[in-house]
């Protein structure tokens, strides 16, 4: 028998039985359902987190840190030495820690390794407050702001370079600060107070907060920025400056103190860093020099970690519904084999070989599979499309993000590999019908 | 030549050891007309699976046109069975959910004939029954008698050199049977195919230019030698 004749008869057969073929079926659309659901919706957390990469990260850049720990690594669970070159720090949970920070002579040998561009050291002030003429003070933290960053804004715009006292405030500031609207806040200045340190010979600790001088500064505003999706807690309320405004206003706040001119972490950009092998050159350079060097694609492995994991899950939980559907049918076409026994041992009879008579229900269980399949990958296509809008907006993915992105290469792969489950359940049954012996299939009533 | 020598088949084993045939020889010529005849349970239904290499004798050999069966490959038997015969059953076996069409073409398909001639092949075999207008109907809507001239007409649709029927009007009545005995006389006459009929039916074997009986697995009596004309005339005492 020729494929298509068997594939035409197969699919024939499969008609004649229209309930039973569908249910089976149904069994493995769950699956399909399921995983192509998955896999869209991985694909949309893949691109969500490549998109916060390319806003947030310039791929030239390495982050560079003096303690492993900054990074997400390193053994918190071993006591840490005391240094009397820096400060320490109290972390979330209200344990003192000491960071080790990096320090201009600690800059000055990372700028000397071959390879090096330029050195940007990320400088996070600490305001007293900030305010307006006739409203109330608000804490803050003032940070350098990454040239390459795009953030989302309200409304005004980002100058490039970003220079002198401008500012970029957080959408949350525009009614605390009394404005009517963000529209309105752009040009306008906010004033800015940082605190002169107690200066003592001890190493300052954060019980030490004794009332100094504070020195005011006025910044004028030069774009809004929205919400952000994704950020570390704690960072929302970020305003952002140029690097030497920065600079300027954390010298005020650390001068005399261990905490002057030393950085939790820098950004060394690499010559010619679009080529990934000058990345981990430099990289593999600032760690034998004794830094810790972590590149965008570290941190974009870093996010997608994570991802990784819950995606597996979700997988699991398709597969286990494939694996169900295997036993569907398997028992489908056993049943198929017997309500077709006369058929079966005619047409062994008419001389059919044993091998094609196998091959016709193998494709039998091919087209369950294929069936199956397409609409269980099809339901979640059409269900994923019309709600894709509703959902993303739901959980604030930002623009230009989609909860779910649905690849055809991707779908039809999944839906041939489903074919292959199904052929391998149908074996055994079609293993049956070949071998059945026509006298007796003949003689079945 | 369909030629049977010391056919022996056995089932079972030890006590259960039960003999269907025993030391069977016969030869049937080319283009004959034969009938088979015994009660149920005489062998003569697996005399017919062994001539035809449905099943195989556990001792003897099948000789079909200087072929010995017992010297093909289960491949080469399939082969010679989709090419050289075809079948007719008492219960019909067409496929009742598939058309006319459809059921007539599975030899076609089986032995791989190219798709070009199918359609015209299986027109000319329907025709030759008087079921060329059924073609796109469905086999479920035939009657008894349409769907035993549908299995002929699948029977011949391959041309083959013998066709064995098994008990063909058996599930027929007697008006009904006696068309299809007239059909496939006629279509034996005018293709020229070697003819093999199982029957208890004394008046259909009657018809056939060669007998074979059976009892107990054993041949009893032959009469005819299959040089006799097919319009034999003890035809005409019906």
């Amino acid at each position: 028998m020729f494929l298509s004749d068997q594939i035409r008869r197969a699919g024939r057969s499969l008609r004649s039985a229209k309930a039973r073929t569908l249910l089976t079926a149904m069994a493995i659309a769950v699956g399909a359902f399921a995983l192509t659901l998955t896999l869209a919706a991985s694909n949309g957390a893949q691109s969500f987190v490549n998109n916060i990469i390319a806003k947030n990260f310039d791929p030239t850049e390495l982050i560079v840190v003096a303690d492993q720990t900054v990074l997400g690594g390193g053994n918190t669970s071993k006591p840490v030495e005391y240094s009397g070159n820096f400060g320490t720090s109290v972390s979330n949970s209200g344990a003192v820690t000491q960071v080790k920070r990096l320090t201009d002579s600690d800059i000055e040998k990372i700028k000397a390794v071959p390879g090096v561009e330029s050195v940007r050291e990320d400088i996070t002030a600490n305001l007293q407050y900030l305010t307006r003429p006739e409203q109330k003070k608000f804490v803050g933290t003032m940070q350098s702001f990454p040239p390459f960053q795009q953030p989302d804004l309200v409304t005004g715009s980002i100058p490039k370079p970003l220079i002198g006292k401008q500012v970029l405030l957080p959408e949350a500031y525009i009614s605390a600060l009394g404005f009517p609207s963000a529209e309105a806040a752009v040009g306008k200045t906010i004033t800015i107070a940082v605190q002169k340190p107690a200066v003592t010979d001890a190493p300052q600790t954060f019980a030490q907060a004794i009332v100094q001088d504070s020195i005011v500064q006025e910044f004028t505003i030069t774009a809004v920025l929205k919400k952000p999706t994704t950020s570390q807690p704690g960072t929302e309320l970020y305003l952002f400056t140029s690097q030497e405004a920065a600079r300027e206003l954390n010298d005020i706040s650390t001068l005399g103190t261990a905490n002057y001119r030393a950085y939790t972490d820098i950004f060394v950009k690499v010559a010619d860093g679009n080529n990934a092998q000058n990345i981990t050159t430099v990289q593999n350079k600032i760690k034998d020099i004794g830094f810790y060097a972590q590149s965008v694609k570290d941190t974009q492995a870093f996010l997608t970690q994570i991802i990784s994991v819950l995606q597996g899950i979700v997988i699991a939980f398709g597969l286990i519904a494939v694996l169900a559907s295997i036993f569907g049918i398997v028992n489908t076409m056993y049943i198929s084999v017997l309500q077709r026994t006369r058929e079966i041992g005619l047409m062994k009879a008419l001389g059919m070989r044993k091998r094609d008579i196998g091959r016709l229900f193998r494709f039998e269980a091919a087209w369950i599979g294929l069936l199956g399949g397409t609409i269980g990958a099809g339901l979640a296509f059409g269900l994923g499309t019309a709600l894709n809008p509703w959902i993303t907006t739901k959980v604030n993915l930002g623009t230009g993000n989609s909860l779910l992105i649905f690849q055809p290469l991707q779908i039809g792969i999944l839906i041939l590999i489903l074919v292959t489950i199904s052929i391998l359940a149908g074996w055994l049954p079609s293993r049956k019908a070949a071998k059945l012996d026509p006298i007796e299939a003949l003689r079945a009533e | 030549m369909i030629e049977l020598k010391d056919i022996t088949k056995t089932y079972g084993k030890g006590d259960s050891l039960f003999t269907a045939l025993y030391k069977i020889n016969v030869a049937i010529p080319t283009t004959t007309t034969a009938a088979i005849i015994g009660k149920s349970g005489s062998g003569k239904s697996t005399m017919m699976h062994i001539m035809s290499g449905l099943d195989r004798p556990s001792e003897g050999d099948v000789i079909i046109n200087d072929k010995a069966l017992s010297e093909l490959k289960p491949k080469q038997i399939d082969k010679f069975r989709s090419t050289e015969m075809s079948f007719i059953f008492q219960a019909f076996f067409v496929e009742a959910n598939q058309t006319c069409y459809q059921n007539v073409m599975l030899p076609l398909e089986i032995a791989k004939v190219g798709r070009r001639n199918r359609r015209k092949r299986v027109i000319e075999a329907l025709t030759a029954v008087g079921l060329e207008e059924k073609i796109d109907t469905q086999a479920s809507k035939l009657s008894g008698g349409q769907k035993q001239r549908l299995a002929i007409a699948r029977a011949i649709v391959n041309n083959p050199k013998i066709i064995f029927a098994d008990e063909p009007t058996g599930n027929l009545d007697s008006t009904t049977g006696e068309i299809i005995i007239k059909l496939l006389f006629d279509l034996h006459k005018s293709i020229g195919v070697t003819l093999v009929i199982v029957t208890h039916d004394e008046e259909l074997a009657a018809r056939c230019s060669m007998r074979i009986y059976m009892k107990d697995g054993e041949i009893t009596r032959v009469e005819g030698n299959g040089k006799q004309s097919t319009t034999n005339k003890k035809t005409r005492r019906v």
